[in-house]
Formats: C-alpha cells, sequence, structure tokens
C-alpha cells in the first residue's frame, strides 16, 4: 500500500503537466485545421467532396492509434515532436468528421427561409449553420479529447514522455502500482476534460435544447 | 410591379424544362395564383422571382427594375418570402425570428421590437404567450402565423409564398386563408401564391396561372377560368364541380331579379340572403327551408329575389355544356 500510494501521490504527479501537454497541443491544432476545412468542404460550391472526405475521415478513424504512430515513426523518427503530430491527425479526424455531418444536417428549409429573406452566405453560415451544428461540433471535440488523453499514453512508445512513461515503466519493471497510478491519472483526466467541454457545450448550444 | 418576360430555366441533366417561356404580370396589390400539379414548374417560377434560383434565359422585371442587376441580399429584404415548410430558425425565439429581416436592415432596436409586437397580434398570436418561445413549442398553425409575421415584419410590398397554408389540417388552413384575406384587404401588397390546391387557388386568386409542364396553359380571373377553361387539362384540374364554385364565385345581387318586378312578395319564411353572399349561401338556403326562391337584401330591404330556376340557367349558361 505504502508503495502504490507513493508512485501515487509522488512519483507520477510529475508528468502530469506533460501529458496534458501531449493532449492539449495537438487538440488545438486540430480544432484549428478541422472546423475551417468542415466548414470549407460544407460550402455549396465544394459540397460534392463532402462525402468523399467523411468517406476518408470514416475509414483514417478505424486504423488503431498505436499503428498511427508506428506508421510516422519511419519517417520523423523518436521524439515528442512526431508524438504531437500523431496525435494531432489523430485528434482531428472527429472533429472534422462531426463538423461536416453536422452542417450537413442543418435542414434545408432553414436555410432556404434564411437565404429568401436576405441574409448572404456568410450570415447563413454564422446565424444559422454554426450555432446550430454546435451540439454536435462540441461531441466531436469531446470524442477527440477523451480519445487524445488514452491515445498520447502510447507517445511514450517514441519517446514523447507523458504518463506513458509511468505506466510503461511499470510494464517493463513489472512494478503493477506504477501501472495503476499511472491509468488512475488517465482515467482522471479524461473524466475531468470530458466534463470541461461539457460545461462549455452548454455555454455553447443554442438555448432551444437546453 | 412584377413583369416576367420570357423566362425559361431547365436544370441540369433535367430532360425537359421546368419552366418554358413563361410571360406574366402582376399587377399591384394582385394576388396572382400559381396552380397546377406537381412538377408543373409553379415553385421554380417563385424562386426565380427573388433570384433563389437563375433564370437561364429571359427577364424578370421588379417595379420596373431588372432583378438581374440587383443584389440578391437586398432584393429579397425587400420581399416576403413564405414557404410551406416555414423555416423558422428552431434556435431562434419567436419575437427574435421575426425580428430577423428588421435585423438584417438595421433597424433600431426599439422600432423592430414595436414591430415584432404589432405584428403577432396582427396574426393572431399573443407576443406574450409566444414571444419568448421557441419554433418546437409551438404548433402548426401558430407556425405558420409566424410564418407570415415573419415575411410582412420589413413591410415589403411584394410577397412571395409558396404553399403557405400547405402543412396544416383543413380546419385550421380555412381559418388562415380567410384571416390572410382579410390582413390583405386592408394591406394591399403584391402577392405570388403558390398552390396545388384549385379550391384555394380559386379563393386566394385575383388572377390564376395554370401551369403544366412549365408552361403558361391559361391566365384569367378565377371566373374567367371557371366559366371558360382553356382545354381538357385545365376542365380536370377544376374537377366536376365547377358549376358549383362558380356560384361560390358569383354574388346573389347579381343573379336576382329584381324586387319591384315580381308579384309575388319574396322572402317569404324570412328565407333572405344579403346581394353581396355567393349564391352558394342561398343555395343552401333553399334547401334548408324546402323553398325554391330566397329573397336577396341589402342590408334591411329586400331588393330582389333569387329562384331555383334562374340558378340553374346561369349555371347552364356559363359552363356551356348542360351539366
Amino acid at each position: 500500500m505504502d508503495i502504490f500510494m507513493d508512485s501515487l501521490l509522488r512519483r507520477a504527479p510529475g508528468y502530469l503537466p506533460e501529458h496534458l501537454q501531449l493532449v492539449i497541443i495537438p487538440m488545438a491544432i486540430a480544432i484549428l485545421i478541422s472546423l475551417p476545412a468542415g466548414i470549407i468542404v460544407t460550402r455549396p460550391g465544394y459540397r460534392r467532396y463532402a462525402e468523399k472526405v467523411m468517406a476518408l475521415f470514416n475509414t483514417a478513424q478505424t486504423i488503431p492509434p498505436l499503428a498511427v504512430i508506428a506508421i510516422f515513426f519511419p519517417f520523423l523518427g523518436l521524439g515528442y515532436g512526431p508524438a504531437i503530430l500523431a496525435l494531432t491527425i489523430y485528434a482531428l479526424l472527429p472533429i472534422a468528421r462531426n463538423t461536416i455531418a453536422a452542417i450537413s444536417s442543418v435542414p434545408e428549409d432553414v436555410k432556404e427561409a434564411a437565404r429568401g429573406m436576405g441574409m448572404t452566405p456568410k450570415e447563413v453560415l454564422f446565424h444559422v449553420e454554426l450555432p446550430l451544428s454546435v451540439p454536435v461540433i462540441m461531441a466531436g471535440i469531446k470524442t477527440s479529447a477523451v480519445l487524445t488523453v488514452s491515445t498520447a499514453v502510447l507517445a511514450a512508445l517514441v519517446g514523447g514522455k507523458g504518463m506513458g512513461a509511468v505506466i510503461f515503466a511499470g510494464i517493463n519493471f513489472f512494478r503493477p502500482e506504477l501501472i495503476l497510478a499511472g491509468t488512475i491519472y488517465i482515467g482522471m483526466m479524461a473524466v475531468i476534460l470530458e466534463r470541461l467541454i461539457s460545461l462549455a457545450e452548454y455555454m455553447l448550444v443554442p438555448a432551444h435544447i437546453k | 410591379m412584377i413583369r416576367v418576360d420570357n423566362i425559361t430555366k431547365t436544370f441540369p441533366g433535367a430532360e425537359r424544362h421546368a419552366v418554358d417561356r413563361v410571360t406574366f404580370n402582376v399587377n399591384e396589390g394582385n394576388i396572382c395564383v400559381f396552380a397546377g400539379p406537381s412538377g408543373c414548374g409553379k415553385t421554380t417560377i417563385l424562386r426565380m422571382i427573388n433570384r433563389l434560383i437563375e433564370p437561364d434565359e429571359g427577364e424578370i422585371f421588379i417595379n420596373g427594375e431588372n432583378a438581374r442587376t440587383m443584389n440578391p441580399a437586398t432584393l429579397r429584404r425587400t420581399i416576403g418570402y413564405v414557404i410551406q415548410q416555414i423555416g423558422l430558425l428552431p434556435h431562434r425565439t419567436i419575437e427574435q425570428n421575426v425580428a430577423i429581416v428588421p435585423g438584417l436592415l438595421k433597424w433600431p432596436r426599439d422600432k423592430t421590437r414595436k414591430r415584432v409586437l404589432e405584428l403577432l397580434e396582427m396574426v393572431g398570436l399573443d407576443p406574450g404567450e409566444v414571444g419568448r418561445k421557441y419554433p418546437h413549442q409551438l404548433s402548426g398553425g401558430q407556425m405558420q402565423r409566424v410564418g407570415v409575421a415573419r415575411a410582412m415584419a420589413a413591410d415589403p410590398p411584394i410577397m412571395l409564398m409558396d404553399e403557405p397554408f400547405g402543412a396544416v389540417d383543413p380546419i385550421v388552413r380555412v381559418r388562415l386563408q380567410d384571416e390572410f384575406l382579410h390582413l390583405q384587404q386592408a394591406f394591399k401588397k403584391t402577392i405570388c401564391f403558390v398552390t396545388h390546391d384549385i379550391n384555394e387557388a380559386i379563393k386566394m386568386g385575383d388572377y390564376l396561372v395554370i401551369l403544366n409542364a412549365g408552361r403558361i396553359i391559361q391566365m384569367g380571373t378565377p371566373i374567367e377560368v371557371l366559366t371558360s377553361p382553356a382545354d381538357a387539362f385545365v376542365r380536370d384540374l377544376l374537377g366536376d364541380d365547377r358549376g358549383v364554385k362558380i356560384l361560390d364565385l358569383t354574388r346573389s345581387g347579381s343573379l336576382m331579379e329584381p324586387a319591384n318586378a315580381l308579384p309575388e312578395s319574396p322572402g317569404r319564411n324570412g328565407c333572405t340572403v344579403q346581394a353581396v353572399q355567393p349564391v352558394k349561401i342561398a343555395l343552401e338556403m333553399m334547401m334548408k327551408k324546402n323553398a325554391d326562391q330566397v329573397g336577396v337584401c341589402e342590408g334591411e330591404t329586400i331588393v330582389g329575389i333569387l329562384t331555383w330556376n334562374g340558378i340553374k340557367e346561369h349555371i347552364n349558361r356559363v359552363s356551356g355544356d348542360g351539366s
């Protein structure tokens, strides 16, 4: 018990900031890329590409995270940078997919009425399409965040550090208390992040759904 | 007010024209109804007027100005638009929905607010009750009313209405039609109205445009179309009860024989109709009272008499085929 408490309270916490970085940086980059991308492919001129992009993303999502890291390892080598890149690519998918799905599912009659009243395409996007898409986009961000928290463990395999270092050390040296401590922090992080995003979602979603 | 000059539209991949060389005028303050089976091009015509669809050929003039030269968004803000699915923004309250066009036109806040309350009352809704609700909390009939209020928000001189009462049950539909005609008497908007319901077309229209397969088959006032349908298609569309529909549009006063020419005292059994009421009402009364004539009044005074034979002769005369 003492060994476990020691792992939990003294060894593992030091790796938390690193792990948090491995989550927040890829998430931020992923949101910055996939939101605009999702918006662009749902514009009338590009709409025919939306389905292909969706299919591509859906396929990419089925590749296991370990495989993603393994694929990039030969090109990018080891270390923090490659880990961030692999995690970003993995985090992109749910957000882009949900953004496209959300904007495409805004009812046609609502958009038609908005255009018919004299909203410009930009006004339709910001006053109609985006507000109505918030719940589904936020769900995508949530999925992506929780996924990244657990996938970031694998970053340790390519020298990316983070909580994975604790867990893999536990595995390698047969120290179950380290594995347990690391896992508890990963779980807590996932839950807290999920709650935080849910809170942001609640503040952003249109009032009629509340 | 609206002049449509020889417009043609073919959608990509379609075999025939959706709209084929269509020309018509809508006069100021009139309701022009476009009627015909689905796929006849009526909605496409409507959407070309506010440039949601661009015609391949031909021109549309609004108040003498070519629609093609106007900015589409600016043009649409001056044209009220009501569609069957209503298309209220689900994330905005009823008040916010009605305030959309004033908002786009950057009206001052208090002017918009006053206008919104006035409009909701005008279409028969209680602003205190529904104003802060969201569209999904309203009944179909209430939503249609909001749709009409929203289209009229910035007081546009022209309104385009695509089956605006199509999504509600028949009882509510009749009430909405009556209320809308009542509003129209006061506001005299120039309206293009699309419907596939010929009864609604006859009731709402000052002028009918009957379409089939993208072409205009017949144009005229409802009574003109009813009394002389251009061909078998129009006759079919009007239905087998064309004579009765004519009686619905004919005022009792126009078929009566003046009272002084009659030996007998008219209006026995207290059986009278107003001269402005349709002949249909007089018929109903004859059947109820088992009479073969009714008195026709203007206010309290009897001005004439309407007889069963007189009505029969009129139907035979106008429908022309003795039916």
